[in-house]
C-alpha cells in the first residue's frame, strides 16, 4: 500500500515538473518571433545554407522560429512576399526588380548570387567551349523563365542571331530531359542546378558555359522583404539578416556538414552528390571582384547597376526605370 | 424587348457583362494591385494590341485539340461499341481504362516528348488520353440502353446483325455519343495546352508560357479567354452537326410542343 502511494506521488511529481518544463518551453518559443521564408525551388544546392543554418540554431539564437517553404519558381516566391502571405522570399533579384518595377512593393534586403549562374549546359564531350559553338546546334529552351529572359541579349553580345541555330522549348524537366536523350546539345539555365542532373542521369561530365564570362551578369538569388516590413520592423530584418549571413558562412567553411545537415532535415530532398555539386556551385558565385572581401549578401552598387543596365538593354524593363538603389538596399547587413 | 431578352446569345452575354463590371468593382474597391489581378480594360486592351499574334498561336493549339479529338473518336467509338456488345471485353478492358484515367496526364507528358520528339505528336497524345475516356464511357452506355423489344422485333421480322446495327443500334447510340463528343472535344483542348507546356515552342500555351515569365498579366488572361472561346466554338460546331444528324431526338425538337395542340 505505502509502495503504491509513494509511486504515484513521484509519478505525479514527475508529470508536474514535465509540464511545466514544456510549457516554459513553449512560452520560450512563444517569445520568439515566427517567421517564415519560401524558396526560389526545392531544395537545391543554392537554398540548402537555410536548412543548414536553422539546424546550427542561427536563427533561434536571434530570436527567430524559422520556417522554411519550399518554392515552385522566383515568381510565385516574389509574389507571395508582396501579397504578405511569407515573411520573407528567396528568389532571383533580377526576376523581382522586374516584379517590382510594375508596382510590386518589394526590395531585396541582401544578394547572396552575385554573379549570374545562367548559363549553356550540355554534357562535355559536345565541346560547347565558346559562344560561337553553338552554331548549328539545338538548345532547349523554357519559355518565360529567367535563363530565356536573358538569351537575346546574350546572342546579341556574341554577334549570335536566331537563325544561327535550332530552338525547342519545354519545361524544366523536359529541358533536362532533352540533352540527356540527345534531342539538344545544350539547354539554357542554372549552372548550380541543371549541370549536376545531366551528370546524375548520364554519369558522363556535364560543362556549363557561364553567361556572365561572356558580358551577360546580373545578379541571381537573393532576400526579399515586403516594404512595409522594411519600414514596420528593421530590427527583425538585421536579426534575420545576421542569423542568414552566418548560415551562408557556415555553408562556404563546412559544404559538406551544411549538406548533410540539410538532408537530416528533408532526407529525400537529393542525392548528397548533386547538394554536395549544386553548392559547390554556387560558392564561387556569391561574390563579384567589388564584393571580394564581404561578408555574403553584400552586393556591390557596381554589380545593381549592371544587373538595371542589363535589363533594360534586354527590354526587360522599361527605359524610365529608376536606379539600382530603388530595389535594394545593404542597411540591414551585419 | 422580351423576345430579345430571351434570345440564346443575349443571355449569356448579358451575364459576361455583368462580371466584367463586378470584377472591375471589386479591383477598385478592394485596391488589388494590377501585377496580382489586371482589370478586364487592360485585359481587352491587350487582348485587342495582340490580337494577330493570339490568332496565329491559337492554330497551332486548334490542330492538336482537333487531331487528339478525332482520335478520341476513332479508337473510342469502336471501343466502346466491344464494350457494350461483349461482356468478356468489358470486364477485362474497363476497370483497365478507369484505372488509366486517374494516371495525371501533366505527370507523364515530359516522357512523350522524350519518346517522340518536339513536335504536334506529343500534344495530340495527351489531348487523345483526355478526351477518349467520357467517348467510351458514354457512348456503351448509348449503345446498351437499346431497347431489347425493339432487337427481338426485329430479330423475329428475319434482319441481320449488320441491319439490326445501321437501322436500330447506331441512331438510338448517336444522341449518348455526341453528348460525349461536346465533353470531349472541350478536354482535348486542355490537353492540347498541357502537352505545350511541357514541350512546345507554339500555340496559346507557348503565350501563356512567356506571358507568366513576363509578369504580363493582361496577355496572359487575354489568351486564356482565346482559348476559352475556341472551345466554345467547338462545342457550338458539334452541336450544329448534331442538329442535322439527329433532328428527331427530345433534346433537339426545342420549345413549345404543346401549343400545336
Amino acid at each position: 500500500m505505502k509502495r503504491r502511494a509513494t509511486v504515484k506521488l513521484i509519478g505525479a511529481a514527475l508529470l508536474g515538473l514535465a509540464l511545466t518544463a514544456g510549457n516554459a518551453m513553449a512560452q520560450q518559443k512563444d517569445k520568439m518571433d515566427k517567421v517564415t521564408v519560401m524558396l526560389n525551388w526545392y531544395l537545391t544546392g543554392p537554398n540548402l545554407a537555410f536548412y543548414s543554418g536553422k539546424e546550427r540554431g542561427y536563427f533561434e539564437q536571434e530570436g527567430l522560429d524559422l520556417q522554411i517553404q519550399e518554392g515552385r519558381g522566383s515568381g510565385p516566391t516574389v509574389q507571395a512576399v508582396a501579397a504578405n502571405n511569407v515573411t520573407f522570399g528567396y528568389a532571383d533579384i533580377s526576376t523581382m526588380i522586374k516584379v517590382a518595377s510594375k508596382g510590386a512593393p518589394v526590395k531585396a534586403i541582401g544578394v547572396a548570387v552575385q554573379t549570374s549562374p545562367i548559363a549553356l549546359i550540355g554534357l562535355a564531350e559536345k565541346n560547347i567551349k565558346k559562344p560561337a559553338d553553338v552554331k548549328g546546334k539545338t538548345v532547349a529552351v523554357t519559355p518565360g523563365d529567367a535563363p530565356s529572359q536573358m538569351w537575346p541579349i546574350f546572342l546579341k553580345k556574341n554577334g549570335l542571331t536566331e537563325s544561327d541555330f535550332k530552338v525547342v522549348s519545354g519545361d524544366a524537366k523536359t529541358k533536362v530531359n532533352a540533352v540527356i536523350t540527345g534531342q539538344a546539345e545544350v539547354l539554357i539555365g542554372f549552372s548550380t542546378d541543371q549541370t549536376n542532373e545531366i551528370e546524375a542521369a548520364t554519369k558522363k561530365p556535364a560543362h556549363a558555359l557561364l553567361f556572365a564570362d561572356y558580358g551577360v551578369n546580373n545578379v541571381g538569388l537573393g532576400i526579399v522583404a515586403h516594404r512595409d516590413l522594411i519600414a514596420s520592423n528593421p530590427d527583425l530584418l538585421k536579426r534575420f539578416m545576421r542569423a542568414a549571413t552566418k548560415a551562408f558562412e557556415d555553408a562556404q567553411k563546412n559544404p559538406e556538414g551544411a549538406v548533410a545537415l540539410a538532408l537530416k532535415v528533408n532526407p529525400k530532398a537529393a542525392s548528397q552528390e548533386a547538394l554536395l555539386t549544386g553548392l559547390r556551385a554556387t560558392l564561387p558565385l556569391l561574390h563579384t571582384p567589388e564584393s571580394a572581401k564581404d561578408r555574403p549578401f553584400r552586393v556591390s552598387a557596381k554589380a545593381m547597376n549592371d544587373t538595371v543596365n542589363l535589363m533594360v538593354e534586354s527590354g526587360g524593363l522599361d527605359k524610365g526605370t529608376g536606379p539600382a538603389t530603388n530595389f535594394y538596399t545593404n542597411d540591414f547587413l551585419p | 424587348m422580351n423576345k430579345l431578352l430571351s434570345s440564346n446569345w443575349v443571355r449569356p452575354l448579358l451575364l459576361v457583362f455583368a462580371v466584367l463590371v463586378l470584377w472591375d468593382i471589386c479591383i477598385r474597391v478592394f485596391h488589388i494591385p494590377q501585377y496580382l489581378v489586371p482589370t478586364p480594360l487592360a485585359v481587352l486592351e491587350q487582348g485587342w494590341i495582340e490580337w494577330p499574334m493570339l490568332l496565329r498561336e491559337s492554330l497551332p493549339t486548334l490542330y492538336a485539340t482537333l487531331g487528339g479529338f478525332a482520335l478520341s473518336v476513332l479508337i473510342g467509338v469502336p471501343l466502346a461499341m466491344m464494350i457494350a456488345y461483349s461482356p468478356l471485353v468489358e470486364s477485362y478492358l474497363y476497370p483497365l481504362l478507369v484505372f488509366s484515367q486517374s494516371i495525371p496526364k501533366v505527370a507523364i507528358a515530359p516522357l512523350f516528348v522524350v519518346w517522340f520528339g518536339f513536335g504536334v505528336v506529343p500534344k495530340v497524345i495527351v489531348a487523345f488520353l483526355l478526351g477518349f475516356f467520357p467517348v467510351v464511357v458514354t457512348t456503351a452506355m448509348g449503345f446498351k440502353s437499346v431497347e431489347s423489344d425493339m432487337i427481338d422485333l426485329a430479330r423475329s421480322m428475319g434482319s441481320s446483325r449488320l441491319q439490326m446495327f445501321f437501322k436500330i443500334s447506331l441512331p438510338h447510340a448517336l444522341p449518348s455519343i455526341f453528348a460525349s463528343m461536346k465533353v470531349s472535344v472541350t478536354l482535348a483542348v486542355v490537353g492540347a495546352v498541357v502537352g505545350e507546356f511541357v514541350g512546345s515552342n507554339s500555340g496559346i500555351g507557348y503565350v501563356l508560357q512567356k506571358a507568366n515569365g513576363n509578369f504580363d498579366l493582361p496577355l496572359m488572361f487575354a489568351a486564356l479567354v482565346v482559348l476559352s472561346l475556341m472551345g466554345v466554338i467547338l462545342f457550338v460546331v458539334i452541336d450544329l452537326i448534331e442538329r442535322l444528324a439527329i433532328p428527331w431526338h427530345i433534346s433537339q425538337r426545342g420549345s413549345a410542343p404543346a401549343a400545336s395542340a
